[in-house]
């Protein structure tokens, strides 16, 4: 019994963190239409970034975030910029950018493989302060870096609402994502805001980078698990929608972590495939979805 | 038929003996690592052409096309295996079960937006990779799990749809590769071909019209599926092994999109095209580079793609084209280029 | 009876409600106008009629068969075509091949369709331009090729949503005589249009809709002169402009 309230809490931890990824990939889908397939090499970017920061430096894991977090959000802006605004310009008309999407897989391919031409397949750990850190409670024992990781997460994402509902970026980035016109009527370039969200998506990434490290592996292709994962939880939580992203990954962490309990993690890996189809057939909206036009 | 023939008499002509290039090409090439080399080209440019059908012309991106390929080749090897039911029966069967299965998949995400589709064939693909991967054996069928399948080694014959040389393999992956063409040609100008495309432009003025826009596109998908599953087929008898991640992964998938975006989709020839562009360049990076340099093909592969999207959004082979036209009509009007040539219609 | 009988019909979006018990009835051969202010609910009413929206209460029948709530597909193919006010063209395909896919509902041969489409172009003035990818076509011409793929599917009622909006005054008494020619083969039509002289030159009868209610109908010319249509609609602008 205690190993299930174990696995759960466990899954929590791991699911906020997931759930970061997935607010970025649906902040971008939210304003563009666009899914981000690039969305787990960008994490694996910033997972090699804060892990060349803390084995050069030594310093402390979590102070790579004020670094490698602006550098993912530049890292985004300007692959918006400079490499998806040109080809989404040309198909704005279009209802489904199946272009954008293409190229997005297109940079995953072109990140993961030099990745793996840099740095080669191996998987690298990087000892941190915390890592290895153990947290026990009633005989439970948890990473501490993994809570420190979901701490940090939750305070990001509860930012992130805030920022989107309050600020007056925020509110252009929402009008925009309701109709594509509506940030030049705000007096905001319509480019800007797009490459500001995918910038911030790119920096939600950047922020579950750090947390990871010092916990977790780092290869090429690390990305993409958390794609898929981030993708099921989108559409699980609803596209579009920050609460869902969170929500969704806590679902997906709980699924992966309770499951192990009772069945290879290769199962785990099916039921989560499952689940997602499950939601798509029964409910496309998915849990927080907003009424929108499929 | 009509319509086809219908064409400039030079262009009859150049295809005509394009075609019978194709059919004597066995002759010529008698390396059988190049022949391998080129059998593989037809077939991604078969495969290529099946994925058209629903990312052509339905206006949405699947993603999980390996899913329908590893159906058919799992589907006529075990079938082949625990009966020896010949794979040729074995391949029809893969198809209708694949097509069943796109049915099912297509059924509620084709009425979504086109992203919902994406990821939901993303999420069959690998799916059903792991899925293969944790099961060893169905009822009587062994499946092996992740170690796959190995077809032993039969007598060179019809029935077994194995063959000593390769040139029989070529003849019969090019035949498949034309009849698809064929019938890509035939829907693109029937009520499906326009209707298709309506639904996927504008579902909404589609509608308007009296189309009903997720039937069409299921039945582009039913097609698309059943005949991606007979390449499968294919490909295990070619190979005579195959494991869930070499034929039903994520790779796979994904480099059929890549073909098909570059050489153009929802064009006939793009398919072909693309994979004439992107195999050997594949091929050539892995064997001369491959060891030294690990995944500099995929770069490449992702930078191609990146850079056409960039400058040609709808292919190669629209520029391709207007080249040839030109060159076509130089000599006959003696002119350089001629921008004001009135191209024809619906290609 | 009327070949399509409004009763009653009602749309609510979430608060609002844009369409409030509205009937009205349309002969067959008929040209009926409806007028009312920019979001009277105008459109909705149309998006009720041909099924792209299912109507919250009332009844909606055409040729005496029940179509509230059918899909749009079903609708179409009972014989009732609607153009849309933000045109929704195949943007990357020829217009003739619009107009083509228009064509295909009454036929399953791609000569027979091409042959009605032609025909279709020719009678709109749009034959030249058939090669033309309708991205590249200019609004007025947009708004034409609406109304070739409309008529390409032969309906017998045809629904307009403001076709002529954004048309310049010669394009207006261009398309007139048009939409009058369409009338005389047959179609009955129901037309959505700001453009007063337009609606009072075409119409045999009128609706006015205001805030989603009906608040007049009849001949055109009593109900210009209607007290509360004026106030409501028309406003002072169009008293003076009558004299
Ligand atoms: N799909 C919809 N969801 C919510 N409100 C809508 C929708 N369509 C129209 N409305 C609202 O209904 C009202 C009527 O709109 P509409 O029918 O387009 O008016 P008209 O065509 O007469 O200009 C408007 O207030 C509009 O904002
Ligand atoms: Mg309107």
């Amino acid at each position: 019994m205690l190993g299930i309230i174990e696995a759960l809490i466990n899954g929590v931890l791991m699911g906020s963190i997931y759930g970061l990824t997935a607010v970025g990939l649906t902040l971008i889908f939210g304003v563009m239409k666009v899914i981000n397939f690039a969305h787990g090499s960008i994490l694996m970017v910033g997972m090699f970034s804060a892990y060349w920061f803390v084995k050069l430096t030594g310093l402390n894991p979590y102070l790579a975030i004020p670094v490698v977090v602006p550098f993912l959000f530049y890292f985004g802006y300007f692959m918006q910029s400079w490499i998806i605004r040109p080809i989404f310009e040309a198909e704005k008309d279009v209802r489904e950018p199946i272009t954008v999407i293409i190229v997005t897989t297109g940079i995953w391919y072109v990140l993961d493989n030099l990745s793996l031409l840099f740095f080669g397949a191996e998987y690298r750990v990087v000892k941190t302060s915390v890592t290895g850190k153990i947290f026990e409670f009633y005989d439970m024992y948890f990473l501490l870096p993994k809570i420190i990781g979901a701490g940090i997460t939750i305070l990001c994402a509860i930012y992130l609402y805030w920022f989107l509902k309050h600020s007056k970026m925020g509110k252009a980035i929402r009008a925009t994502s309701l109709d594509r016109e509506a940030a030049s009527l705000m007096g905001i370039k319509q480019s800007k805001i797009y490459n500001i969200a995918f910038g911030m998506g790119c920096a939600c990434c950047g922020m579950a980078a750090c947390v990871l490290i010092p916990f977790y592996y780092v290869y090429p292709t690390v990305g993409v698990p958390f794609d898929i994962k981030a993708f099921i939880i989108v559409v699980l939580g609803g596209l579009g929608s920050i609460p869902g992203a969170i929500i969704g990954g806590i679902i997906v962490g709980i699924i992966e972590n309770v499951g192990a309990q009772f069945m290879a993690s290769t199962w785990t890996e099916l039921l989560l495939y499952g689940v997602f189809l499950f939601v798509l057939l029964v409910k496309p909206s998915g849990l927080f979805g907003m009424k929108q036009d499929f | 038929m009509k319509q086809l023939l219908n064409q400039k008499p030079i262009i009859l002509l150049i295809s005509a003996l394009l075609l019978g290039a194709l059919f004597i090409l066995p002759l010529i090439v008698t390396s059988p690592s190049l022949m391998q080399i080129i059998i593989l080209i037809v077939l991604y440019a078969y495969f290529t052409s099946t994925w058209n059908f629903v990312g052509g012309f339905a206006g949405v991106l699947p993603l999980g096309h390996s899913a329908f390929i590893g159906i058919g080749a799992y589907t006529s090897t075990v079938l082949f295996q625990t009966f020896g039911i010949s794979p040729w029966f074995g391949m029809i069967v893969g198809g209708l079960l694949a097509s069943l299965v796109g049915v099912i998949i297509g059924l509620p995400t084709l009425k979504l937006r086109g992203a919902y589709f994406a990821l939901a064939t993303i999420a069959v693909g690998e799916g059903m990779r792991v899925l293969f991967e944790n099961v060893k054996q169905v009822g009587p069928f062994k499946i092996n799990g992740p170690s796959g399948i190995s077809l032993p080694l039969m007598e060179s014959s019809f029935w077994t749809f194995q063959f000593g040389s390769k040139a029989t393999y070529y003849y019969i992956i090019l035949i498949m590769l034309l009849v698809v063409l064929l019938l890509t040609y035939f829907m693109m100008n029937s009520k499906v071909g326009y209707y298709l495309a309506a639904g996927g432009e504008e579902p909404e003025a589609a509608e308007a019209l009296g189309i009903k826009v997720s039937r069409y596109k299921l039945i582009a998908m039913a097609i698309s599926c059943f005949l991606a599953a007979l390449g499968g087929t294919f490909y295990a008898q070619l190979m005579l092994y195959f494991y869930p991640k070499s034929i039903m992964g994520l790779d796979l998938s994904f480099e059929i999109a890549f073909i098909a975006l570059i050489g153009g989709r929802g064009t006939i020839l793009g398919p072909v095209l693309g994979a004439l562009l992107l195999r050997p360049v594949s091929e050539l990076t892995r064997i001369y580079l491959g060891a030294s340099l690990p995944g500099l093909h995929l770069v490449i592969f992702g930078l191609i793609l990146i850079v056409v999207m960039r400058y040609y959004p709808k292919g190669l082979v629209e520029p391709i084209k207007k080249l040839i036209d030109r060159f076509i009509h130089k000599p006959a009007r003696g002119k350089a280029d001629d921008p004001s040539n009135p191209s024809a219609r619906q290609e | 009876m009327a070949l399509l009988e409004v009763k009653n019909v009602t749309k609510r979006f979430s608060g609002l409600i844009a369409v409030n018990d509205v009937s009205m009835s349309v002969e067959e051969g008929q040209i009926v106008g409806v007028i009312g202010p920019n979001g009277a609910g105008k459109t909705t009413l149309f998006n009720c009629i041909a099924g792209a929206l299912p109507p919250s209460s009332g009844s909606i029948l055409f040729d005496g068969q029940e179509v509230a709530g059918k899909k749009p597909y079903q609708i179409c193919q009972a014989g009732v075509t609607r153009t849309f006010q933000v045109v929704k063209p195949f943007a990357t395909k020829t217009v003739l091949y619009n107009t083509v896919v228009g064509a295909f509902a009454t036929t399953q041969h791609l000569h027979e369709a091409e042959t009605k489409a032609i025909e279709v172009l020719k009678f709109l003035d749009l034959y030249n331009k058939r090669d033309v990818v309708s991205q590249s076509l200019t609004l007025p011409e947009r708004k034409k090729l609406e109304l070739a793929r409309a008529l390409a599917t032969e309906p017998k009622l045809l629904l307009l949503d403001e076709v002529m909006a954004g048309l310049r005054p010669q394009e207006v008494t261009e398309m007139l005589p048009i939409i009058r020619k369409i009338n005389e083969t047959g179609v009955t039509i129901v037309i959505v249009e700001h453009i007063m002289q337009a609606i009072m030159n075409l119409s045999e009868k009128i609706y006015v809709i205001s805030f989603g209610k009906k608040i007049a109908e009849g001949d055109p010319h009593d109900v210009v002169s209607d007290e509360e249509v004026i106030k409501a609609y028309l406003g002072d602008e169009y008293v003076a402009t009558q004299h």
